[in-house]
């Protein structure tokens, strides 16, 4: 039953099962797209990173690895110029006329946007961050662009920030509350893991002239320390979006007959 | 939940819901638990290996000195913060204990998939600590006491002591004392120094300083009595860092007029009131 009906001028869900509100489709595919580009980097690793990885002057290291970033770097950014355009150029711009079960529906894909999100800054900020520990305390590197590098700050971290902008400018463009208003916990939990893309010159200047030892614990990865506590303001958004809902549910219930609660 | 006379109304917790909300809000609840599980495994597995990752990384950098005294005061600061949100927000007494699992979870994966399967070290040298037992006891404490003063000071306490000899079961056996070239060292010594790392600093190099030779013992215990004490202290600091950074604010977006956006939406209050 997916009939529609004019509310205010506009299209109304009137199918109140729960399937009509959270279509998990999309953030399914996206998380197995995901999980199957981890894979891919992860298994190359595997195959390419101790045979034609250990010294950058040789030409195997270029065929393998600088080709390798490039084609991540081109990739990546093709991919934030066309998922933020198609979420801008596509924005409701109508949005003071949004039915209450249609903003109910864009609460829940919302949220989905953000466990994907979640799940590529899982690769990011804990597989492939603690793995490089395995590879540069266990060889000596000679130039920034190793293996492990290469896959986690070009493949991993910059794949991420493709889905918190995403989630957020979805948020700005499709519900009249992030609208109205710029959520700060938000801001945060997407400006912080993407400024750990910029801290990656600090990290490699003071690698390249400064730590030539691999300590992880050494002050010189503390910048990323400090971008990663910024995640914690997914709290104080999981509280705006809760606040959110709540007042959605009630107005979905009063504008439904036979509900009064 | 409790079933009203109403078939369309359900009670939670002494506040009425048509029954679809309720569906759709325990729908919620499972992709948020899959959301924050995500996040805190992501975002606390950075924060913990870049502060105190090399000692839990390597059975040689498991000492007596820095290893039980570094390790709680770390560790300590998400539990800290998460709990803040759980219980003050929602009232869910998990926070610390759900945070450690999420970190455990998160250093296990790696260190099966980086350090085991691709660099080639064997799990003897490589497993990561546990702070479970540690993470109980904070939100039991903060469960009975539901205080967080009280929560810092005997919680941050256990965090720290129970550090040390929660490991010791698994921990036993590398400190067992073995002689090489007519120089005594400990099982777990001898497993790092057997495996060469090229780029990482020879821990024993670095910290066998001191003329206190023991392989635990004493120092191990004050080790953890300060680590306590630490812990004590940084859970009070995050447990405001995680007030801080979980603080409701909106402000006006100055874009909205270039977004094409006409005017705001009537206040929730008025709309129910239409």
């Amino acid at each position: 039953m997916n009939t529609m009906e004019a509310v205010h001028g506009r299209s109304e869900i009137v199918d109140r099962s729960p399937a009509r509100f959270i279509s998990v489709r999309g953030a399914v595919m996206a998380i197995l797209g995901i999980l199957v580009v981890m894979v891919c980097y992860r298994t190359y690793q595997q195959m390419f990173a101790f045979s034609a990885g250990l010294d950058s002057t040789l030409p195997e290291f270029d065929t393998y690895w600088m080709n390798l970033m490039k084609i991540e770097l081109a990739v990546i950014l093709a991919s934030y110029v066309a998922l933020w355009s198609y979420i801008w150029f596509t924005r409701d711009k109508h949005l003071d006329k949004l039915p209450v079960r249609e903003e109910i529906r864009r609460y829940f894909t919302l949220v989905l946007f953000i466990m994907v999100y979640a799940f590529a800054v899982y690769f990011g900020g804990s597989f492939f961050a603690e793995q490089d520990a395995s590879w540069h305390q266990t060889v000596v590197r000679d130039t920034s662009f190793t293996p492990s590098h290469i896959v986690l700050f070009y493949g991993a971290m910059p794949l991420y920030v493709l889905f918190g902008v995403g989630s957020f400018l979805y948020a700005m463009t499709r519900l009249p509350k992030f609208a109205e208003n710029i959520s700060v916990p938000f801001v945060l939990a997407v400006v912080g893991p993407f400024l750990i893309l910029p801290n990656l010159g600090y990290n490699e200047w003071a690698h390249a002239f400064w730590q030539i030892e691999e300590v992880f614990s050494a002050p010189v990865h503390w910048g990323f320390v400090v971008l990663g506590w910024s995640v914690l303001a997914l709290g104080g958004l999981l509280v705006q979006v809760v606040q959110g809902l709540i007042e959605c549910f009630q107005r979905a219930d009063a504008e439904t007959p036979g509900v009064a609660v | 939940m409790q079933k009203m006379a109403d078939p369309e109304v359900v009670d939670i917790y002494g506040v009425k819901w048509s029954k679809w909300a309720a569906t759709l809000s325990r729908r919620f609840d499972i992709i948020v638990a899959i959301v924050l599980f995500l996040a805190v495994l992501s975002a606390f597995h950075l924060h913990f290996m870049l502060l105190a990752g090399d000692w839990d990384f390597w059975i040689d950098w498991k000492d007596r000195q820095w290893w039980p005294t570094l390790t709680p005061i770390v560790a300590i600061t998400f539990p800290a913060a998460l709990q803040y949100v759980f219980w003050e927000k929602f009232r869910l007494p998990i926070g610390a204990t759900f945070g450690i699992v999420c970190l455990l979870i998160g250093e296990w994966l790696a260190r099966a998939g980086g350090f085991y399967l691709w660099s080639d070290f064997p799990f003897s040298l490589i497993w990561p600590a546990t702070l479970i037992p540690g993470a109980i006891v904070l939100d039991t404490i903060l469960l009975l006491t539901g205080n967080f003063l009280l929560t810092a000071i005997f919680g941050g306490m256990g965090f720290g002591l129970l550090f040390y000899a929660g490991n010791l079961p698994m921990l036993a056996a590398y400190r067992l004392p073995m002689e090489v070239m007519n120089t005594m060292v400990s099982v777990g010594d001898y497993i790092g120094y057997a495996f060469t790392r090229t780029a990482t600093p020879e821990y024993v190099r670095l910290i066998e300083r001191g003329t206190l030779r023991t392989f635990g013992g004493h120092s191990a215990v004050i080790a953890s009595f300060f680590a306590g004490f630490a812990s004590t202290l940084m859970y009070l600091l995050w447990w405001y860092i995680g007030k801080f950074l979980a603080r409701v604010v909106w402000v006006p977006n100055k874009l909205k007029t270039a977004m094409g956006y006409k005017k705001d939406r009537p206040s929730a209050s008025e709309a129910v009131a239409v």
